[in-house]
């Protein structure tokens, strides 16, 4: 009798620790997803199923069974790390980790063999089949990216912002006041603040492109009680009031 | 003496009575009559398996064109484009699946194949965020995990959320370990979610009914439920519930003829399963509760062959799933009664309204200004439903019989079999009778205040109908050989019966133009933008209230700490539709924990499309808000307007704290 094959454990452990060496090293997105996501979503399940010494009778339900533990390992992990407060990326990491050593451990505790469903052979596949798959998954992909195209172009409403920001307690005694064009032309405007009917500022022919933001901060005087600021943005083109804010500026 | 006309007489009404009667016991008799096509010896046919693939891509291709016509505003096209896209996409993969002679390995490719394109679909309505007004919900408190690295934050806008974050845990578990988005983990979960989910209830029908045709016919039939193709796809978390519950289901159907220690470690695994279930969702845990303890109770009642460890076991998972939902809520002193009782209450209350034809809500649908679906997918959801109908008229029967000892499974002696108490397996059993769900879950869909029960009835029901759909188009619809018309219209149907889950999984499910209080439609660039300023120029956690969709946006985009009310007992709603500030809605204001007030003023432009601003148990609105009443902090002393772009307005109030 052959001592029963532990492959598949070894090789779970081995991507364990390089997913660990991985978030602990390296910031590469595209080389961390290829490790983390394998693991949280089936390799740890994996482990867990040939712990327990789960039968499975095909490659789909073997699947779908460690998919569901491993979702469970996961769930588990985010409450226990939470517990011990470290809910970090090198907290999940080690997480899987142990509970991957731990339950191939325990497996191989248990000596038995893995068992596992082998993988159906397709028959009769040609190499056109393979050119038209690939020839949709292009398609599908393409199409996607058109759909986050067309988004971003999505833009319905075109407006100016206006704003003016009270003082803050305890900061500089001074409005932020600012403008942003998201117009689909420049626009030129007038501006006029002024404080408790007061003229405080004055700017002329402020041409903003699309996109583009201005922005000021204003000194003011504290006085012993609080005063009203407002802002009025005029357009140069026909002088007509556009838009108005305000602001309490507190007393000293 | 002739006392009664003679077509009364009990010798002349016998006759057609039995001619009308004999018919319809035919179409819904019990005689199964489809025996499984011997398919596991087939091969795939991998050509078919090509074109098909292409033909969803080109679906996809289409779907995405209707929502970029759509986002031109160009209605037509984008219908044309959208519509041929979506029936492209459903009509021929379905055909192929429900055929009766394909191999298993073919029927699950294409099962898998259609459920994720059914994703896809749902991805490309917006492909680059979260829109869904749930899915900002989760969206937020994923992104509240993230920052401060700790769980169970308060929730304001959903007060169950912290005590079920099962899905925010997985979310940034994959965040962190691979640096993705949350929006891009979450969306890598839930494709995986949909395939596993398919893949789970395949492997479960194919389990209890012995035929993987009948399997691929009952996924089929699930995915014309309303909330498959977009509600079990959002990133909330019944999309993660309804998997684990799947699986569950399939776990336990899988033990079903395994004893001793093999059966002590599958029971194992549905322990560890359910615990995962019970802090994911609710609701999702009282389905796997209720098809656990369904189970149970059939398993004690079964006579004849079941053995009392078949009994045990069922009545130890049941047990299980129910005691760890409590045990949970009861930790997390979480009152489920609370949150869901006013739904059902308000649900059952407007059915029986509907049922004595008092139909008060009607006022209210006509008065909204809900978009008109399209003639043809208003006639696909009604199709759809009547086929389902139809399927379960012709499989109820069938389906109790194939329950029956497999001696006794021809004729109606099996359902009287099933009715002393004799039959094989308990949990077909169940989901025949969990299948009457269906027409109470379409009745209850006809009221507003009904809709939310229907879908979340819908969703369980389905389990059962999948199964009854199934049995009824095998065994009498399609037969064993199917030649002529008994081919194609059971395929035919299957196909109507999938489109009728999209048509009916949304109302205007093309991207357009701006909407007011249509949840995903009311989500744009503008509102966006104001979302970010905020967190911009003010900082994060500032107090806001607003509408509900800016609600939303100020949460997700803008990190503000939103609430609902102003105050106790005063919704924001109230202080915004008042023309004018009154005393107690000041009060509210000044005394109140609200530093900013953002008013959208595309609010004064028409009806919600959804029939509210603010919070579905408002007062339904007959016209649409006064901009005067939108603005009448202007004329407040203490309120100022410190931003203004045209269309949305932000007041700072914290001047009437001071003042009060």
């Amino acid at each position: 009798m052959s001592a029963p094959s532990h492959r598949d454990l070894s090789m779970a452990c081995a991507w364990a620790t390089a997913m660990v060496a991985a978030v602990a090293i390296t910031d590469s997105v595209l080389l961390r997803a290829i490790l983390c996501v394998p693991m949280v979503f089936i390799i740890v399940g994996h482990t867990i199923l040939r712990a327990i010494g789960i039968r499975t009778t095909s490659l789909a339900q073997h699947v779908a069974f460690a998919v569901g533990a491993s979702l469970a390992a996961g769930i588990a992990g985010g409450l226990v790390l939470n517990g011990i407060d470290i809910l970090t990326p090198i907290g999940w990491a080690i997480w899987f980790w142990i509970v991957t050593i731990a339950a191939s451990l325990i497996a191989v505790e248990r000596g038995e063999n893995s068992d596992l469903p082998s993988w159906p052979r397709p028959a009769g596949i040609r190499p056109w089949h393979g050119v038209a798959f690939a020839v949709a998954v292009l398609i599908s992909t393409g199409a996607y990216a058109l759909a986050v195209r067309d988004e971003s172009s999505q833009q319905q409403f075109k407006y100016v912002e206006l704003w003016m920001l009270p003082p803050t307690n305890g900061g500089a005694a001074h409005l932020a006041v600012g403008i942003r064009n998201a117009e689909a032309k420049t626009q030129r405007f007038d501006l006029e603040i002024t404080l408790d009917d007061q003229p405080l500022a004055v700017f002329r022919s402020l041409a903003l492109a699309p996109g583009d933001t201005w922005t000021r901060e204003i000194p003011v005087s504290i006085a012993t009680t609080a005063q009203k600021a407002r802002a009025r943005l005029y357009r140069s083109d026909d002088n007509r009031l556009y838009r108005s804010v305000s602001a309490l500026v507190p007393s000293g | 003496m002739p006392l009664m006309p003679a077509h009364f007489a009990a010798g002349a009404a016998t006759k057609p009575f039995h001619a009308w009667i004999q018919p319809v016991f035919a179409v819904i008799g019990p005689d199964l009559r489809g025996e499984e096509v011997k398919a596991q010896s087939q091969t795939a046919n991998f050509g078919l398996i090509a074109v098909l693939s292409l033909t969803v891509a080109m679906a996809l291709l289409l779907i995405v064109e209707g929502h970029g016509a759509g986002r031109r505003g160009n209605e037509d096209m984008a219908l044309l484009l959208f519509w041929s896209g979506v029936v492209l996409l459903v009509v021929p993969i379905s055909f192929r699946i429900s055929w009766p002679s394909v191999a298993r390995g073919e029927r699950f490719f294409l099962l898998f194949l259609l459920v994720e394109a059914l994703f896809y679909y749902k991805a490309v309505h917006s492909p680059t965020s979260f829109v869904g007004h749930d899915e900002f919900l989760h969206w937020i408190a994923a992104d509240d995990l993230m920052t401060a690295r700790q769980l169970f934050l308060s929730n304001p806008l959903l007060q169950v959320g912290p005590s079920y974050l099962a899905l925010e845990i997985l979310t940034t578990a994959v965040a962190d370990l691979s640096g993705l988005t949350i929006f891009a983990a979450g969306m890598l979960l839930l494709a995986i979610l949909r395939g596993t989910f398919v893949v789970a209830l395949f492997l479960f029908y194919e389990r209890i009914a012995g035929s993987a045709r009948m399997a691929a016919i009952g996924c089929l039939v699930y995915m014309g439920c309303s909330t498959f193709v977009l509600f079990e796809a959002m990133f909330s978390y019944e999309s993660l519930g309804l998997v684990l519950c799947a699986l569950i289901f399939a776990i336990e159907a899988a033990s079903k003829d395994l004893a001793g220690q093999q059966r002590l470690k599958v029971v194992s695994l549905i322990v560890l399963l359910l615990a995962a279930l019970a802090v994911t969702h609710h609701l999702s845990a009282a389905y796997a509760a209720i098809y656990l303890g369904a189970v149970a109770i059939l398993e004690i009642l079964r006579r004849g062959s079941s053995t009392r460890s078949d009994a045990r076991f069922a009545a130890f998972t049941a047990t299980v799933a129910i005691v760890l939902p409590l045990l949970w809520m009861e930790a997390r002193g979480t009152h489920i009664t609370n949150y869901l009782g006013p739904v059902i209450e308000e649900g059952v209350k407007n059915l029986l309204a509907k049922l004595h034809g008092i139909g008060r809500q009607s006022v209210a649908i006509t008065s909204s200004s809900v978009p008109a679906q399209p003639f043809g997918m208003r006639a696909i959801t009604l199709l759809a439903v009547l086929l389902t109908a139809l399927g379960l008229a012709t499989g109820f029967f069938r389906s109790l019989a194939l329950a029956a000892p497999s001696s006794e499974r021809t004729g109606w002696r099996a359902i009287g079999d099933i009715l002393g108490r004799r039959w094989r397996d308990s949990r077909i059993v169940f989901l025949t009778v969990l299948a009457f769900g269906f027409p109470l879950s379409v009745a209850f869909r006809l009221s507003i205040g009904g809709w939310e029960i229907g879908n979340r009835m819908g969703t369980f029901a389905f389990f059962g109908v999948g199964l009854v759909v199934a049995v009824g188009i095998v065994h009498y619809w399609q037969h064993s050989l199917p030649q002529g018309w008994r081919r194609i219209a059971p395929a035919l149907a299957l196909s109507i019966i999938v489109l009728g889950g999209v048509t009916s999984s949304s109302l205007d499910p093309i991207k357009g133009p701006y909407k007011v209080g249509a949840d995903e439609q009311s989500i744009e660039p503008m509102g966006i933008e104001t979302a970010l300023w905020t967190k911009n120029w003010l900082g994060a956690g500032n107090r806001f209230t607003s509408d509900r969709i800016n609600r939303l946006l100020l949460a997700g985009y803008g990190r503000q700490d939103v609430r609902v009310a102003v105050a106790d007992g005063v919704d924001a709603g109230r202080v915004f539709r008042a023309e004018k500030l009154d005393s107690d809605e000041y009060w509210a204001l000044a005394k109140g924990q609200i530093d900013f007030l953002l008013v959208d003023l595309r609010l004064s432009t028409a009806l919600p499309v959804l029939g509210f601003y603010f919070e579905p148990w408002e007062l339904k609105s007959t016209r649409p808000l006064s901009a005067t009443a939108l603005l009448k902090f202007d004329r407040v002393n203490g309120i100022t307007r410190i931003y203004d772009n045209g269309f949305i307005v932000i007041y700072d109030v914290r001047g009437l704290h001071e003042r009060s």
